[in-house]
């Protein structure tokens, strides 16, 4: 998929002017956050829940590259091929040729968001293998052509009525309906049929247990597990933050992932799966492929405060609760994670310079930080990435902002540090920013605040400020 | 008679400095002796906020140094104070001496509305006010400090009001200091959201704790909406027995 984080603002704009887009956006936050609320609601200490799912996080991300040893070790064992790919075009490459040289003619594919990040729908398809998404909400933003506008439902925002005209034109569907339940029926007959004659299967990675070498799958369709189970090949694609230590963490973190998803105590499906079909089995494949990808996380493993990142499990709490996401949905943020998941992962994999808008574009409002079950302190994150940036930082790839803006914070701090000069300072400013003002109020400004100017106030600067007025204070007083 | 330091950060010194004398008028009132360091500048934020770490750690150690000795800081402010509180640890984490001051500090620092009730206990002050009161909760306020319930306490104690909900009290309203100037259709949109829920309360009054809120609010209240007005608790609190301008 193209990644197009450059135009956060001129996406951003074309949405917020999409009154549809903007009255979806209304209603689904609250919904889910509601949901997730009474989900949370149903343990019996919610506080303690989340902390003990953010310590399992915590102990992931510190003793990451050991777990992930330990998962190969297991995993191999249990008779699946573990390959690490470095890169996207490391793991699409196996898995392009793993088709190539099986002679497979196309494969269905459980929602992955790793094989966004990785772009190998467009690898197969390009080199004549055609990808079938299979989750509802991936296969109707693959029909449309859209990235995914939501981590968990990626076609979350699409109307009832464009899915029915797709389903017409692309889906076989023959009488027009906006029922959702028939409209998931005639999904299913299309996708179904694609089950019967599967040759290889491509599904992402909710968790990889290291102790055991499971894989565990979380969804409410069912197409993951067909998914894993129809054919003879299957490959997993996991980006390596995605292992656990054991089955009982692998457990508790489970709880937390599907209340945060939807609200639901347990997702419609798990399916746990440890190494390919034995002999004494009915089904599963043949051949299990787990591809481990780094694509430049292990870069900033050294990073103790960027690799925070790698805690997320992709619940997708953090956009259900972002104000800026429920002002612009998820398409502004341009790639495959979006909102503040988005913002903290994206700069790290594609550098500082690309990814500005988005660890900008925050009122560092912390309601991310609050609901989060990893434990990740988004707004501390994108500080973090700021300062990287102002100075360039090689390793983040930051940019050093213009000579403009540094001189104005070095002032702004040298005044600061210096009573006398910040009192000046003041009132050096006051006439200039008052040259506009009529009857207490500024209502216009031209230079870097004329967007804050065009469709709001500010009152001019009283001819004395608080500092001037408490001397009268204090003489009052002492008389 | 206990003496108490005031923490007026820059938007209130410099724009709404009248919020200082009311600070100061309520902190007489609830029996404090309010005093103010003429040393205070910038807590160093908005640096901090845009990145600029090594000169926001410069701003730290000057509040420091003028706020060190106190017993207790108050100010009616959330972001500046959390900054203060949380940021300033951070900043200085490298540097021993400083973080320990820095920590030692963070203990003594409280909001204005936090002091009254939590450090006072006094949830009266003698205000009255005829009319309907809403609360939006400020960010920093209630998710960087905490605090919630102090703010209705006082509230609910002034005489004559009466205190309705607001929708989405707890969504931020767009203003984020350099987001609301770099992204100001984002902003305009999050506040608009904010400002149709208050209308939508019927409420007389949106209180709220918070200058950064309180600018944008009625930044955009005063354009497109003439007739309503927010104001900060202290404003609220400290003009009592008569009108509050509104």
């Amino acid at each position: 998929m193209n990644i197009q984080t450059e135009q956060f603002v001129e996406v951003a704009r074309r949405e917020m002017a999409d009154l549809t887009s903007r009255a979806f956006l209304q209603l689904l936050p609250p919904v889910i956050a509601a949901m997730r609320k009474a989900g949370m609601a149903t343990f019996p200490d919610p506080d303690a829940a989340n902390e003990y799912s953010r310590a399992i996080r915590a102990e992931v991300v510190a003793r990451l590259p050991e777990l992930l040893e330990e998962f190969e070790a297991n995993a191999t064992a249990r008779g699946a091929t573990v390959i690490w790919a470095r890169d996207a075009k490391e793991a699409n490459d196996f898995i392009l040729n793993l088709a190539l040289e099986r002679g497979i003619k196309y494969v269905t594919k459980g929602k992955s968001m790793v094989s966004e990040e990785l772009g190998t729908n467009d690898v197969l398809i390009r080199n004549g293998i055609e990808a079938f998404e299979t989750d509802l909400g991936e296969f109707i933003a693959q029909q449309l052509h859209r990235p995914p506008f939501h981590i968990v439902g990626p076609a979350v925002n699409v109307s009832v009525q464009e899915v029915c005209d797709l389903f017409m034109e692309k889906a076989g569907m023959e009488e027009p309906t906006t029922d959702p339940v028939e409209l998931g029926y005639a999904a299913r007959l299309y996708l179904r049929d694609k089950f019967h004659h599967l040759e290889m299967g491509i599904t992402g990675v909710n968790m990889a247990v290291a102790e055991t070498g499971s894989i565990i799958n979380v969804e409410n369709e069912g197409n993951i597990r067909l998914t894993k189970s129809s054919p003879r090949i299957q490959v997993s694609v996991m980006s390596i933050e995605k292992v656990v230590p054991n089955m009982e963490d692998a457990m508790h973190v489970l709880r937390l992932l599907c209340r945060n998803c939807t609200g639901q105590s347990i997702s419609s499906y798990v399916s746990i799966d440890t190494g390919p079909k034995k002999d004494d089995e009915i089904d599963g494949p043949e051949e299990l492929y787990i591809v481990i990808v780094d694509n430049g996380r292990s870069d900033l493993y050294g990073d103790v405060k960027a690799r925070e990142a790698l805690r997320c499990i992709r619940c997708g709490a953090c956009l259900n609760h972002c104000p800026v996401y429920a002002t612009i949905g998820g398409y502004p943020y341009g790639w495959a994670y979006s909102g503040p998941m988005g913002q903290v992962l994206n700069p790290l994999l594609l550098g500082l310079e690309r990814t500005q808008d988005l660890y900008r574009a925050c009122t560092l409002c912390g309601a991310c930080k609050e609901v989060c079950p990893s434990g990740i302190d988004h707004p501390s994150m994108f500080l973090y990435y700021r300062s990287k940036d102002v100075k360039g930082d090689g390793e983040l790839k930051g940019k050093k902002r213009d000579w403009k803006e540094v001189s104005i914070f070095k002032l702004f701090t040298l005044a600061s540090t210096l009573p006398w000069f910040w009192n000046m300072g003041i009132r050096l400013l006051r006439p200039l920013y008052n040259r506009n003002a009529e009857n207490g109020v500024v209502t216009h400004m031209s230079g870097p605040f004329e967007g804050w100017f065009r469709t709001r106030n500010l009152p001019a600067i009283p001819s004395k400020t608080f500092h001037e007025r408490w001397k009268n204070i204090r003489e009052k007083r002492s008389s | 008679m206990k003496k108490v330091s005031m923490f007026i950060p820059c938007t209130v010194d410099i724009m709404l400095p009248e919020i200082g004398e009311q600070t100061f008028c309520l902190l007489e009132r609830v029996g404090v002796s309010p005093i103010y360091h003429e040393e205070q500048t910038c807590c160093g934020q908005p640096a901090l906020n845009a990145g600029y770490v090594d000169e926001a750690r410069k701003s730290a150690k000057h509040f420091i140094e003028v706020f060190g000795d106190d017993d207790a800081v108050v100010s009616p402010s959330g972001s500046c104070l959390h900054t203060a509180k949380y940021r300033y640890p951070e900043l200085l984490s490298d540097e021993p001496v400083w973080l320990r001051r820095a920590e030692e500090l963070s203990s003594r620092l409280f909001e204005l509305s936090q002091y009254i009730v939590d450090v006072l206990g006094v949830e009266d002050v003698g205000a009255s006010f005829e009319g309907t009161i809403t609360y939006h909760e400020s960010c920093h306020i209630l998710r960087g400090l905490g605090i919630s319930e102090q703010p209705k306490k006082l509230i609910n104690a002034v005489n004559g009001a009466e205190f309705i909900p607001l929708n989405n009290a707890d969504k931020c309203c767009g203003f984020g200091g350099e987001f609301a100037k770099d992204y100001p259709d984002i902003s305009e949109a999050m506040v608009n959201d904010k400002v149709q829920n208050f209308i939508a309360s019927g409420a007389d009054l949106l209180v709220l704790c918070e200058p950064g809120c309180l600018l944008n609010i009625n930044g955009y209240l005063s354009r497109n909406h003439p007739g309503k007005r927010a104001l900060h608790i202290a404003t609220l609190l400290a003009d009592t027995g008569r009108e509050v301008r509104s």
